[in-house]
């Protein structure tokens, strides 16, 4: 896995090399490298599978612009995490005000998407159980605020260390535990009745 | 141990920072304390449901569109990445740029003056009247003739080729030119003749 996760690390610093001097096929090599995780994180973060998109598109347009700023010293998967996670904090600051009902009914939408998609092979029984458990999971993670929303979903979701967390925002490692301790117990109290 | 304590040592545990000492205390307590260990079940639980979320993927064309509304390339960068993708391509550009280079420069540069290359000018007559070179009848001319800004006359052998750049080649009934006799009179023929040269030179089975 080590081995495996290093020659990743190679593959992606020749792209970066390469994107660097603008060759447009390395970057969209970059992208479907990290598209998903990116969409992923926004998704959750935002909770709507538009925006999400958006936030994804816009990460990788300023990757794109900044790439010359990049430092190879720290991990490519940091800074564009680092990138995703601002824009995906800066989006719900503006949002707030102007929070809508119709965009409840999207997030709906966006969870029937996605667990239509996931669960192909499973009984209608099972299907709406999927169904609930996604939405009450987002609607868990929803209601964290979002310096404790963001953290959970790159260690839970994304699956990143916590070494990685601290890195991606900055925040001593003492910070990121305790925060995963408050938004663990938040979380629970949440989904204990499942 | 008190339960307050234990819900650090808990947390502490789910995060993997808990040493075999302490892992042993918390393992004791969960074993006779019913509310510590139905707080780290549920918190078990929550985790395994977070983790649990589906994993979503964006639309097969998301790379196209954002690769679509990255900013236009510079022109000398297309031109450079266009390069880059085709090597031999370039290699001929670059060859072709210089050998026009050079051979306009000598286009260019030529004086109106008669100018004779040969490896036997001694042998040679040059009617500057005329503005004409004779290779005398009953001389040999060891190799190429090449005259610029006039004619050649041949009245001897040559073994090479005779070539009169804006100029004329004549033969006399008793000439003998063992290679080619060419009249140039073009810039466009003129680099003709000189790319035939480097072939020629970078051919090595001229028999």
């Amino acid at each position: 896995m080590f081995a495996g996760e290093d020659s990743m690390e190679f593959v992606e610093k020749r792209l970066i090399e390469r994107a660097k001097r603008g060759d447009r096929e390395a970057f969209a090599e970059l992208i479907e490298i990290y598209k998903d995780k990116i969409f992923q994180l926004a998704y959750r973060m935002v909770g709507n599978r538009q925006e999400a998109e958006d936030i994804a598109q816009e990460t990788f347009l300023r990757v794109f612009a900044n790439l010359h700023t990049y430092d190879d010293q720290y991990k490519f998967s940091t800074w564009i995490y680092r990138i995703a996670t601002n824009l995906c904090i800066d989006r719900g600051r503006k949002k707030k005000p102007d929070f809508s009902l119709d965009e409840e009914i999207e997030q709906g939408e966006g969870l029937d998407w996605y667990s239509r998609l996931s669960s192909k092979e499973q009984t209608p029984e099972e299907k709406v159980v999927t169904q609930e458990l996604q939405e009450t999971v987002q609607d868990a993670l929803s209601q964290l605020a979002p310096k404790y929303r963001s953290i959970m979903i790159l260690r839970y979701i994304e699956d990143l260390s916590l070494q990685e967390i601290s890195d991606i925002l900055k925040l001593p490692i003492t910070t990121i535990k305790t925060r995963i301790h408050r938004g663990r117990e938040a979380l629970r109290g949440r989904l204990r009745f499942m | 141990m008190e339960c307050r304590e234990m819900a650090g040592r808990i947390h502490e545990f789910l995060d993997g920072d808990l040493d075999e000492y302490n892992n042993q205390l918390l393992q004791q307590h969960l074993r006779t304390c019913d509310r510590c260990y139905r707080h780290m079940r549920e918190l078990q639980r929550a985790i395994a449901f977070v983790q649990s979320a589906s994993h979503i993927h964006v639309p097969a064309d998301f790379t196209d569109r954002v690769l679509a509304k990255l900013p236009a390339p510079t022109k000398s960068f297309r031109f450079a990445n266009w390069l880059r993708k085709h090597p031999m391509i370039a290699a001929a550009a670059v060859f072709l740029l210089l050998m026009t280079g050079s051979i306009s420069a000598s286009w260019f540069e030529r004086n109106p003056v008669i100018q004779v290359a040969s490896a036997n000018l001694d042998k040679l007559k040059i009617d500057h009247s005329r503005n004409v070179v004779i290779v005398p009848a009953g001389t040999k001319i060891d190799g190429d003739i090449v005259v610029r800004n006039g004619s050649v006359e041949v009245q001897g052998e040559v073994t090479g080729n005779v070539v009169a750049i804006e100029g004329k080649v004549f033969l006399a009934s008793t000439a003998q030119v063992a290679g080619n006799t060419e009249e140039i009179e073009a810039i466009f023929e003129w680099i003709w003749y000189e790319l035939k040269n480097i072939g020629n030179d970078l051919l090595p089975a001229t028999p």
